[in-house]
């Protein structure tokens, strides 16, 4: 094998590397997390879609929700959920470092921290073209019943799984 | 290092015409000629250009072949499971790379297997968006960019290609811009010194003068977008903007000097001239500094590469300045006399809005006498004509601007018109000289 041979493997090798690296972390956190569903809060009703995607708020996305958020410094955050009566999991706390011997009943998102909002990697739904209306109508008239089903790894990552809203379950 | 011939089609094609003369007028002796012809490899010019037109058009196919792929599956995209999908977007992206590896380097047909390298390039940065649709990966928009410019960046080195290197300044500054604005503008300053490094190398080593004088202009562009974002405010966008113009233009006067990689150094030149005629035209309206914002003034990490482009075009010209002749050195100081200029322009802010405007007005017509005097000594028509259109919209727009009286108008008018009397008249005794000295 000739070196431009070589390099050109090696280039490919990188490409589809970075490919594979795009979801990688979703991909084990789906197969390996536990379930989760979140309660989502109402959105800018004139700013629901972006493009081909819902943008996604929830209780956690609010640091106020937590008791004594601002006490939180620095980016890293891991937000402790507890499972409701209802089967939806709510806040409990905010804290800078993984929480060590939950309970079964709580778990931790690991989470960017930024004074007004607090990101966890499951904010944009992608949508198929097709379905966009009727997402943005189920979203407008089920305000507050719709919900989000992520998994959770014991690492704190979490990945967004589907989307319910109303009677309808979004997969894609 | 020996100045090395100029590898540009247009000169070779002017020189090549230009033998049988000198070889008539015994200037030039046949062996002479036969060696020059080896030399400049004026059997290939024909080829050459033949070859530029067939990468274009194999380019260009590729892509609509290319945007016909992707349109296909995305009419049925909805209907594929997520498997499927997965494997073709890695299957598409295989197929390109392998045909274009194929056609490049075992079929003898280069410029399609380029043109089909390019494409998978490009189905690369789609396949990023469209895995993290599938898996539901969220995240800052510009992250696909800056990993989209990493792949093809390795593969611009792989297969030595410029279109490619042009995609990694495209995607790449995107990428810089998003990033910058995200809280990470200090992080970002690296992203000059980053872009210099990986991709002049590379246009340096496939000598190709469009990624060279592209990687330059993503320099331009960068360090007023990272004073902006570092600042939050426009307010020294004008001298990060200059200071990217007299890197390009210095560097150009280097490589004209010096011969090396001669046919860098013109297009250069005319890209630093153009950046920072932009610049001073922009800024020799009263109202940008009457609306000027300055920001925050302890945000000055914008300056390290700011100030590094300065002293490597300062570097430049001193290197190269016991090899210029008069008229070059004269150009040289035209270029750090407007620099300084704009530069100056920005601390006279602080004392008064007046001076700053006269100060880049006058930079204004600095750059236009520069490039006025480069087109008549060295016979570029199209500079010249560049230079004067440039007064000439500088005078217009001064008319539009101050509301002032007519009799002044006309007196500026009759001054100007003057004044190109006068660099008319000089410009035919010049003529009239060289005449003679011919004769």
């Amino acid at each position: 094998m000739n070196r431009r041979t070589l390099f050109f493997l090696l280039a490919v090798a990188a490409q589809i590397l970075i490919l594979a690296a795009v979801p990688a972390q979703k991909i084990y956190t789906r197969a390996t997390g536990k379930s989760v569903m979140l309660k989502i809060r109402p959105v800018d009703p004139y700013n629901i879609l972006s493009g081909y995607y819902v943008t996604l708020n929830y209780e956690i996305t609010d640091p106020s929700s937590f008791p004594g958020a601002k006490d939180v410094s620095g980016n890293l955050v891991y937000a402790i959920i507890e499972k409701g009566s209802d089967g939806v999991w709510h806040p409990v706390s905010l804290t800078n470092s993984f929480p060590a011997n939950l309970p079964e009943n709580r778990l931790a998102i690991r989470g960017r921290y930024n004074y007004w909002r607090t990101t966890y990697g499951i904010e944009e739904f992608f949508i198929p073209e097709d379905k966009r209306d009727e997402i943005e109508k189920g979203l407008r008239e089920n305000r507050d019943q719709a919900r989000a089903e992520i998994k959770v790894d014991s690492k704190g990552n979490a990945a967004l799984v589907r989307l319910l809203i109303g009677d309808h379950v979004y997969d894609n | 290092m020996a100045p090395e011939p100029n590898r540009s089609v247009k000169f070779r094609a002017a020189l090549k015409r230009e033998i049988p003369v000198l070889i008539q007028r015994g200037i030039l002796t046949e062996e002479g000629a036969s060696k020059i012809t080896s030399l400049y490899e004026f059997d290939d010019i024909g080829k050459e250009s033949s070859r530029l037109l067939a990468a274009v058009l194999f380019t260009l196919a590729s892509l609509l072949i290319g945007g016909g792929v992707i349109s296909f599956v995305a009419a049925h995209w909805n209907e594929i499971s997520r498997g499927p999908k997965v494997a073709l977007l890695f299957g598409t992206l295989l197929a390109f790379y392998i045909a274009g590896y194929w056609f490049k380097y075992r079929s003898g047909w280069p410029r399609l297997g380029h043109a089909l390298i390019f494409c998978g390039c490009l189905i690369f940065g789609a396949n990023i968006g469209l895995l993290a649709q599938i898996y539901q990966v969220s995240g800052s928009w510009y992250g696909l960019f800056g990993v989209w410019a990493v792949g093809v960046l390795l593969m611009s080195w792989a297969v030595r290609s410029w279109i490619t290197g042009v995609l990694v300044i495209v995607t790449s500054l995107v990428w810089m811009v998003g990033f910058a604005n995200d809280y990470h503008e200090r992080l970002a300053t690296v992203y000059p010194f980053l872009l210099a490094i990986t991709l002049l190398p590379l246009a340096w080593v496939i000598r190709s003068r469009v990624l060279y004088t592209l990687t330059f202009l993503g320099l331009i562009c960068a360090l007023p977008a990272l004073a902006i974002a570092q600042l939050s405010a426009d307010g020294y966008m004008l001298i990060a903007l200059a200071a990217g113009g007299f890197l390009s233009w210095a560097v150009g006067e280097f490589h004209r000097a010096t011969g090396l990689r001669e046919e860098f150094g013109t297009p250069l030149v005319n890209l630093g001239i153009a950046a920072l005629a932009s610049g001073a035209f922009l800024w020799s309206f009263k109202h940008m500094w009457h609306w000027l914002d300055l920001g925050d003034p302890n945000q000055f990490y914008w300056l390290i590469p700011a100030g590094c482009a300065v002293a490597a075009g300062v570097a430049a010209i001193a290197r190269a300045w016991p090899k210029m002749d008069g008229s070059q050195r004269r150009f040289a100081l035209g270029a750090i006399m407007v620099f300084v200029l704009v530069c100056l322009a920005m601390p006279s802010y602080r004392f008064n809005r007046v001076l700053p405007v006269i100060i880049t007005n006058l930079a204004a017509l600095v750059i236009a006498g520069v490039c006025i005097g480069r087109g008549i000594l060295e016979e570029r028509r199209l500079i010249f004509w560049a230079g004067s259109l440039y007064v000439a919209t500088l005078v217009i727009s001064r008319f539009f601007e101050y509301e002032s009286s007519l009799l002044l108008k006309s007196v500026a008018f009759i001054l100007c018109g003057i004044i190109t009397m006068i660099a008319g008249i000089a410009y035919e005794r010049f003529l009239h000289r060289r005449e003679a000295v011919v004769q």
